[in-house]
């Protein structure tokens, strides 16, 4: 077998030569975008026949750092060399010449299309049928994939086409592979049948894989080596069989255990806090890059002192909102929600914790009234509701603040005014005729409130940084009378508590422990679709959490 | 859709620190009269491409400019001939307007407003009663009609999820044969006389339901179905404008997905709009039969729907544009008739018409070619304004 | 004439119309398959079928008419395809437009203009033509109707066999992983739509320059339409959009032949067929997903 494009080295076969330089070598890359750092100074080796694993919570840097070696964007500084020596990886071309490939979470795939024409797409030149069948069959059988080359994509189960992306990967025999969160969609088998490819692939072929990943089960298990990353920088490397979960853990969630529960329990995190090279401050690099905003105007407090850290919910009556073994269909075969449980009392803020992928997104959709449930029960005070039916949790006074804020949330060719009125239109406009005057000091008086940056209530929504239009979302959905709030990953901890002391009921789900940390009263997380275990503030204890968000139930 | 489809890519999704410049009181204004400049020079190259078309076959082009201009704005009667030829565009474009600001792209007008004319002669032809409130019935009548066959469309989409452009382009070429088939069958509405006649039609409805006429030919005359289409305008405009439905149509218009999220239903609201354009084409029908036609004929429409449709279009789907640019297509349709004194064959309306639409398609494609220079932010993820066709009923 | 000769008459009738159909309804296959709702079809037809007659009066040769009828649907496919798929103006309003302008120019220019017609000439295949019923109508015919026989099996070919046909069914399933995986969604879209102007212009020309013999204002008389019926009722099938074109030739030479064999069936819902099949077609394949995904959805990168 050889290995194509600029690779001089030979291959090592079963115990061969090891070759003098790595496949791949990072070296104090940093990158930022606006004020967010995602990468600092990140040092990374990624050697032949050895899979790395890259270990951290969302935000942490690792999907960054991978898409800069695979030419997305460039880096702002530091240096990549491939097999020693140094390149600019300009886009994904030049970066598929020098041997690295991504496995995609299946967006590259078109379901009508047959697998080997899935496979063929993209290259130049005659289609050559029979080629193509055979190409795909031989790497299928090669790595142990079992997939028909003439089946089409579409009636394939997600584990078989996460095997067709890594064909498609593979197809161009490349040096390095990347995998994405590989397993968030496979079953347990398919896991187990994906990772004894990876091993062949790295031991037969000599290759080198990085597999970025949050749960601790399947870095112990497949790779040999871990980095683990966390905002934005390596902050520890091993080897995976010196490791443990709880070693993982605590370095993914955060070395300071004592210092933040205190903190926390003091009620004081909302002041920024650096301690042993943390800055607990909301303007670092926020959990997800999709919804990577302006949080410095979000930060200050303005002088509205952080009441007791002890809040104590009002636990008489029914709680306001309860789940009940709540069971919704994912798209990938398997459950999104699975059973879930929780309550939300009245007063209280519940922050979900949890990596991304593991129900989030469908829990919000739930509370949106996008989605029906499959099997349990959603009560509202008490009260069942019937869910799926547009508007039904609106009517039921649930406010959603949904992830992404542009698609969901708002609607940008609108006017900031509009977009503070658009989801309570019945109760500010009683009598179907809007009257633009009311609107208008409805609209002033929450972006006082708020402290939203636009000049007038008609500015457009478009005009406003992404920070102001978070705002915006935000004011909208917690100024719901008595409502329910759903929380995204951004969010201005004063008013989460303000309107918690008002009563409301808060559900927060973040993906970044110090933003929940920060404003709840109980922590619960979330993986695969269910709760794992929940804590009270004064008791988090964070390895613990890492645990859970880990997979592990503690 | 699953959370595996929201993989997201940070270069697209990324803002930047900065607000955008929020566009001061200067900078409105010169975008605006770029705006106008834009459009002025779009309409002159039509007119100066149509003219030389004119010329390059030995006509001239001053004179087919002249007669055009005879035929619709010269005397209070041609005045009345463009208000006459403009009030059923009217009506069908604001019909298109509802229905582009939801999202809906309904292009069967051609056909609703012939089953419109259809279900208004039925009531003309068939129901007994006094002359005032008959007119009324039919032209209820011709709106349901319209509503009807656009419904048809409508229920299709939700039932099956059939993509309501195509089903509504079918449903144009049923709509006219079945009203081919009505007018040739004695049992149906054909006329009772018939004598052979090459052109089928319906019984020709009574004098007394005749849309009333203020004044008369050849002075100014002004035709009750444009007051019908102008009051309507001003109904729709209110509506669009000012209610809790017309905010939601435009919610659902921009951004389903945050639309869904605010607790409007797709399929009420979207519906609601495909049913209520559908209604007033039909209406242009029953305008159509009670104040030129006076008949079920299945050439009546003369592409009334078409136009319709390209008014909302070149208006960008504001109400009060539509007004102005009904009034120029009804213009340049009355004025069609009179080119053929000049030897113009009258085919140089539907070019002149068509150059038109063309350019107007141009200046504001210009502007946001501009808009995206002047603000210099890394794009997020927004629709490029071309009018979407996402469907009534949630994606399957 | 004796029953066999009637159906063989019918026959004849039926194939002579469905050809003109059949080539336009070809191109507006590939068109579709790429994504995008082409309706200016009609226009590239009358474009077609003017130019055609324009182009042997003008050449004094048929090859040299079809030529032009070629080039006029490709000029027709040019203005679609660069304001829809290059700038952002939308597909439908510009397709509408051209529909509207072809009608207006070509009857205007048909006013102006004097033309001198030369009509193809009938392409008799010996032996075959004897075949009892289907001889005639399948062997004898103007002869640009045997290129049918070359076209659709290339375009089969060009779509279901090579890279560009690859493409353009990704880009008609899902631009964006098409986009991804590095294929240039909107340049395969103008090209298909290219491909669809130049088969509907030469199916116009057949039409006038071979069929007819001459030109007529509006000759073409919906038939682009009734070529999207065909595609949408062959459920965006080659094979599937032939058959919807000779089923709807077929159903209008019934209704011709109908009045003379003394039998009434309702003519207008022969001519309605075609539409009503393919809303019959379409509710049908809607189970089976055939239409391509991103069909009549203009792609942007980045958004």
């Amino acid at each position: 077998m050889s290995l194509t494009g600029d690779h001089a080295m030979p291959t090592s076969g079963e115990g061969g030569i090891i070759p003098p330089s790595p496949a791949v070598e990072m070296r104090g890359i940093t990158k930022r975008f606006g004020p967010v750092l995602a990468c600092d100074e990140v040092d990374l080796t990624v050697e032949r026949g050895v899979i790395r694993g890259l270990l951290g919570q969302n935000g942490a840097g690792k999907t960054t750092l991978m898409r800069m070696l695979t030419g997305l964007f460039p880096p702002d500084s530091g240096t990549i060399a491939v097999d020693g020596v140094e390149q600019v990886i300009t886009d994904p071309l030049r970066a598929a010449n020098l041997g690295i490939a991504m496995v995609h979470q299946h967006f590259s795939l078109i379901g009508a299309l047959t697998v080997w024409e899935n496979v063929t797409l993209g290259e130049s030149g005659r289609v050559d049928r029979q080629g193509a069948i055979n190409r795909v069959e031989q790497i299928a059988e090669r790595y142990g994939l079992g997939i028909n080359p003439m089946s089409r994509v579409e009636d394939l189960s997600t584990g078989a086409r996460q095997r067709v992306e890594i064909v498609k990967c593979l197809r161009r025999d490349p040096s390095v592979v990347i995998l994405d969160e590989p397993t968030s969609v496979l079953t347990l088998n398919e896991s187990r049948v994906l990772f004894s490819v990876l091993r062949r692939v790295v031991q037969e072929e000599g290759k080198a894989v990085v597999l970025i990943s949050h749960k601790l089960d399947e870095i112990l298990e497949a790779s040999d080596e871990v980095t683990i990353m966390r905002d934005g920088r390596v902050v520890r490397e091993m080897r995976t069989s010196d490791a443990d979960a709880r070693i993982l853990a605590r370095e993914m969630v955060g070395r300071d255990v004592t210092l933040r529960s205190e903190a926390a329990a003091l009620g004081l995190i909302d002041e920024k806090i650096a301690s042993g090279g943390l800055a607990l401050n909301l303007s670092d690099a926020p959990a997800h890059p999709a919804v990577m905003a302006d949080t410095a105007e979000m930060t200050a407090p303005v002088g509205v002192p952080p009441s007791n850290g002890e809040r104590s919910p009002t636990n008489t009556r029914a709680p306001v909102l309860r789940l009940t073994d709540v069971r919704v269909a994912g798209g990938a075969g398997h459950p999104a929600l699975d059973g879930l449980s929780l309550d939300v009392s009245a007063g209280e803020v519940l922050g979900i914790a949890g990596v991304e992928g593991n129900g989030q997104t469908e829990l919000g959709d739930l509370l949106s009234s996008l989605l029906d449930i499959d099997a349990g029960t959603v009560a509202v005070d008490g009260v069942a509701i019937r869910c799926g039916r547009p508007g039904c949790m609106l009517r039921a006074n649930i406010g959603v603040i949904p992830e992404d804020r542009h698609n969901s949330g708002c609607v940008l060719s609108m006017t900031v005014a509009e977009n503070l009125v658009m989801s309570d239109l019945n109760r500010l406009a009683p009598r179907r005729v809007l009257s633009l005057r009311k609107m208008r000091k409805y609209a002033a008086r929450l972006i006082h409130e708020f402290e939203i940056a636009c000049p007038s209530p008609d500015t457009p929504m478009a005009s406003l940084s992404g920070g102001n239009q978070q705002k915006v979302v935000l004011a909208r959905e917690l100024s719901r009378k008595r409502g329910l709030d759903v929380g995204a990953i951004e969010y201005m901890n004063n008013r989460i508590r303000a309107a918690a002391d008002n009563g409301v009921g808060v559900l927060l789900i973040s993906a970044e422990i110090e933003e929940i940390l920060a404003v709840a009263d109980r922590v619960a997380v979330m993986y695969r679709g269910r709760i794992m275990g929940e804590m009270k503030r004064g008791e988090v204890d964070l390895e613990r959490l890492g645990l859970m968000m880990g997979g592990h139930a503690a | 859709m699953t959370f595996i489809d929201q993989q997201v890519d940070i270069t697209t999704d990324f803002e930047p620190e900065e607000d955008a410049p929020i566009p001061t009181r200067e900078i409105r204004y010169r975008r605006a009269i770029l705006l106008v400049v834009a459009y002025a020079v779009s309409i002159a190259v039509a007119l100066g491409l149509s003219a030389i078309l004119i010329a390059a076959t030995n006509h001239s082009p001053h004179d087919a400019f002249e007669a055009l201009y005879t035929g619709s704005l010269k005397t209070r009667g041609a005045w009345g001939r463009t208000i006459e030829q403009a009030g059923p565009l009217l009506l069908v474009a604001l019909g298109s307007v509802i229905a582009n600001r939801a999202g809906v792209f309904n292009i069967g007008q051609e056909g609703q407003v012939l089953i419109g004319a259809f279900a208004g002669t039925l009531v003309a032809l068939k129901v007994p009663g006094p002359h005032h409130l008959i007119l009324v019935l039919t032209l209820i009548a011709a709106f349901a009609g319209g509503a009807a066959w656009a419904g048809i469309a409508a229920g299709l989409n939700i039932w099956r999820g059939l993509n309501v452009v195509i089903t509504t382009l079918l449903l144009i070429f049923i709509a006219q044969e079945f009203v081919q088939f009505a007018v040739t069958r004695a049992w149906f509405l054909q006329q009772s006389n018939a004598l052979g006649i090459a052109s089928p039609q319906s019984d020709i409805i009574a004098p007394g339901l005749h849309m009333p006429v203020i004044g008369s030919p050849p002075k100014f005359y002004l035709q009750s179905g444009f007051l019908v289409a102008l009051g309507f305008t001003i109904i729709v405009a209110f509506l669009l404008a000012r209610t809790r439905w017309g905010f939601r149509l435009k919610m659902l218009g921009h951004n389903p997905n945050a639309a869904r999220h605010a607790g409007v239903s797709v399929v009420a609201v979207g519906g609601a709009a495909l049913l209520i354009s559908g209604g007033f084409a039909g209406l242009a029908g029953g305008v159509l039969l009670t104040s030129t036609v006076f008949s079920l004929q299945p050439a009546m429409a003369n592409n009334v729907g078409w136009e319709g449709l390209l008014v909302a279009l070149v208006a960008r789907n504001r109400p009060v544009a539509v007004v102005f640019v009904a009034l120029f297509f009804g213009a340049l349709r009355a004025g069609g008739g009179f080119l053929t004194t000049t030897g113009v064959p009258s085919y140089l309306v539907d070019v002149i018409q068509a150059f038109m639409v063309l350019a107007t398609l141009f200046p504001p494609m210009f502007m946001s070619w501009l808009d995206r220079r002047r603000v210099r932010r890394a794009a997020a993820p927004r629709r490029v304004p071309t009018t979407p066709v996402p469907e009534i009923a949630p994606a399957r | 004439m004796g029953p066999t000769g009637d159906v063989s008459t019918i026959l004849s009738s039926a194939v002579r119309l469905s050809v003109p159909l059949a080539f336009a309804a070809t191109g507006e296959y590939v068109a579709e398959r790429a994504g995008t709702l082409n309706i200016s079809v009609e226009a590239m037809m009358l474009g077609g079928a003017f130019f055609g007659v324009w182009g042997t009066s003008a050449t004094g040769s048929v090859g040299g008419g079809l030529l032009i009828g070629v080039l006029a649907g490709l000029v027709v496919a040019w203005v679609q395809a660069n304001l829809s798929h290059r700038l952002t103006a939308n597909q439908f309003v510009v397709g509408l437009t051209l529909n509207v302008l072809l009608l207006g120019l070509t009857s205007f220019l048909f006013e102006t203009w004097k033309l001198t017609p030369h009509q193809a000439g009938i392409l008799t295949i010996p032996l075959l033509n004897h075949i009892p019923i289907v001889g005639k109508p399948l062997f004898v015919e103007r002869w640009p109707a045997f290129l049918l026989v070359l076209v659709v099996p290339f375009v089969w070919w060009l779509v279901q066999r090579s890279r560009f046909g690859l493409e353009v069914r990704a880009v008609g399933e899902r631009p964006e992983a098409a986009d991804v995986s590095g294929i240039e969604v909107n340049k395969r879209r103008r090209q298909a739509i290219y491909l669809c102007g130049a088969m509907a212009g030469f199916g116009g020309a057949y039409l006038s320059v071979a069929e007819v013999g001459l030109f007529n204002e509006g000759m073409t008389a919906g038939r682009g339409f009734i070529a999207i019926a065909a595609v949408i009722f062959g459920g965006w099938t080659l094979r599937g959009t032939i058959l919807g074109c000779f089923l709807f030739g077929g159903a209008d030479a019934l209704r011709l032949a109908l009045p003379s064999l003394g039998v009434t069936l309702t003519p207008e819902l022969l001519i309605a067929a075609p539409y009503l099949l393919a809303l019959i077609a379409m509710l049908f394949f809607a189970q089976r997903n055939r239409q391509p995904a991103a069909l009549a959805q203009p792609f942007v990168r980045g958004v």
